[in-house]
């Protein structure tokens, strides 16, 4: 039971830290062209317009979009860099920096993620990928580098490329992006220019950060309920043992505690054995789940259980999850754990040793 | 010496269902006293024998040992009782059968404040006195039943005991182990113990150092 709770918790506080970096990388608004319900390439024009807006730091505009590999019902995300304009995502902001970008723009190049680079290396893709772009056109991308797990969840399916090579593979005209994202530096200010850029523009989608905030949250809470169905069947065999446990003590135990009080033993005195016999098999069991549960999420990745949080048909699961973990939970654990044994020991105990010695040795 | 004054025990408490174990037994019993109580099952041997133990509370009358009624203790009181003034000796082996012969005698010892040199010369004295010295560290579980007699009769002395009740000692015993218990007995009787066995076994009625033998039938004392 700890083990199954611990890696459930080792696997969340992962997912939930690694959901945060994102977010906190994240822009503070995304605009998109939208038109009778469906969401279209956004002009480039507006990106000047924008940027008059007071209030209004960085704008740009991004061209991503998924790209569908069929054979595995499969697919990659890519995402278009300038690579010679200052990025507001700060992660990619890092990484270009890292980049020779002349050797990069060389040729046809790109950047991919960890769970990507797996899957091209499974298909032999270890130098190039060929593209299939919308006029059914082929282009040839070479591999520059690929991304460490450690950058997380969220990127383990991601592609980066130059903006125009990116526009060619999804398809995206020149004079338009995928859509625009803002920076505003004072954040009390960031409904005043929402209400802004919906005058500007009536047929626009606008999404905030904390709309993003609340998506990954629901997310969560969707994958939550699998998790509450895992918890109660671990809750209803945690029940079992308890039970078990106690009838063990009154009829395996009963002998030994009152042959104790036959010695002369009081009832505070088997109170305190018991007590720490069965803390010291509460405390083991507790940390061999734990270290169990370590070794299962962090060492092995959490086979099975990684996808209850992640789901099945999608390269994002191909992650390693990085090592973050709440005390405060571990200790709620503990306490569930190990206050429900005693007392499923400690209850029939006191019972037995009140009763007299010579009719429960009968 | 111990005084049992008008002692009743009656289990059960629905008028149709009781059953009187005890029907107001009095006795004496002086320091130095080997006293066999002879019965069929069910005469209330055991009965008197767990009361006198303090592991059993009766209906009521009292049990007097130096002067204290044992039946008022209160737990504390009785745990002292049962540690320090009293041992037991039962029919069927209540023993830790996972542990050692010397840990079973350290069960009997831990609560009390002696040193490693004083736990040493008790256990020595009680295992030499049941002749078990030579099997201190086997496991209960393997030892035979003569044997695992012998460790209970070391358990019951480690604690110098001034009482020692035997319950059905030689029920499980053969010939030859119940003739060594008897000579068990004889060494108690030298040491002045109050010694009170129930029993059934005819070979206790003919001892020439057992001072009384008394006959219980249905809870009284013929």
């Amino acid at each position: 039971m700890v083990a199954i709770l611990s890696a459930t918790l080792f696997i969340s506080s992962s997912i939930q830290k690694d959901l945060l970096n994102t977010l906190e990388d994240q822009p503070d608004f995304t605009v998109q062209k939208y038109k009778a319900g469906k969401v279209l390439n956004t002009p480039n024009a507006w990106i000047d317009e924008f940027l008059e807006i007071k209030g209004v730091t960085n704008v740009q505009g991004r061209v991503y979009g998924m790209h569908y590999y069929d054979t595995l019902e499969t697919y990659f995300m890519i995402v278009g860099v300038d690579m010679y304009e200052p990025q507001v995502v700060d992660s990619l902001e890092t990484l270009i920096g890292t980049i020779d970008i002349d050797k990069f723009q060389s040729r046809k190049s790109m950047i991919i993620g960890a769970g990507v680079k797996e899957f091209l290396d499974e298909y032999h893709y270890f130098e190039y990928y060929i593209f299939r772009p919308p006029d059914r056109s082929q282009e040839k991308v070479y591999i520059y580098d690929s991304l460490s797990r450690e950058s997380g969840v969220m990127s383990s399916d991601m592609i980066i490329m130059d903006i125009n090579q990116a526009r060619t593979i999804l398809g995206v005209e020149d004079g338009y992006v995928t859509d625009i994202i803002l920076e505003v530096k004072n954040q009390d200010e960031l409904q005043l220019i929402k209400e802004k850029l919906i005058v500007s523009h009536f047929n626009v989608r606008i999404i905030q950060k904390s709309d993003i905030e609340s998506y990954y949250t629901n997310l969560f809470n969707y994958k939550g309920g699998v998790f509450l169905a895992l918890f109660l069947t671990t809750l209803l065999t945690f029940l079992i043992i308890l039970y078990q446990r106690y009838s063990m003590v009154w009829h395996v135990d009963s002998k030994e505690i009152a042959l104790l009080r036959m010695l002369g033993w009081r009832i505070k005195n088997i109170i305190w054995l018991k007590l720490g016999e069965n803390f010291v098999v509460a405390f083991s069991s507790y940390m061999l789940g734990v270290i169990f549960a370590y070794i299962y999420v962090f060492v092995f990745n959490a086979p099975l259980l990684k996808n209850i949080f992640l789901g099945y048909k999608n390269l994002s699961n191909e992650v390693t999850f990085a090592f973050s973990l709440d005390l405060s939970i571990l200790g709620l654990i503990f306490l569930a754990f190990v206050v429900p044994f005693l007392l499923a020991v400690i209850i029939p105990v006191y019972r037995v040793a009140i009763t007299e010695p010579s009719e429960v040795m009968r | 010496m111990i005084k049992i004054k008008s002692l009743n025990k009656q289990f059960g408490s629905d008028k149709d269902d009781t059953f009187h174990a005890l029907k107001n037994i009095n006795l004496e019993i002086a320091d130095g006293e080997v006293v066999v109580i002879n019965g069929i099952s069910g005469s209330g041997k055991s009965t008197l024998l767990s009361i006198l133990g303090a592991i059993m509370k009766p209906t009521s009358g009292a049990v007097e040992v130096d002067g204290n009624n044992i039946v008022s203790f209160t737990d504390f009181h009785a745990s002292d009782y049962r540690q320090n003034r009293v041992g037991f000796i039962t029919q069927s082996f209540h023993l830790f059968d996972a542990f050692s012969v010397k840990e079973n005698l350290f069960a009997a010892l831990s609560l009390s404040n002696l040193n490693a040199k004083e736990i040493q010369i008790r256990v020595q004295n009680a295992t030499q006195i049941a002749n078990i010295s030579h099997k201190l560290e086997r496991v209960v579980s393997t030892l035979s039943g003569g044997e695992k007699q012998r460790t209970i009769i070391a358990r019951a002395l480690i604690n110098e005991p001034q009482i020692i009740l035997c319950d059905e000692p030689t029920a499980n015993l053969d010939r030859e182990n119940s003739l060594k218990f008897v000579e068990i007995v004889k060494k108690l009787k030298e040491m002045n113990k109050i010694v009170v066995i129930a029993t059934h076994d005819p070979i206790f009625n003919e001892l020439d150092f057992v001072d009384r033998v008394v006959y219980m039938k249905d809870g009284e004392i013929e």
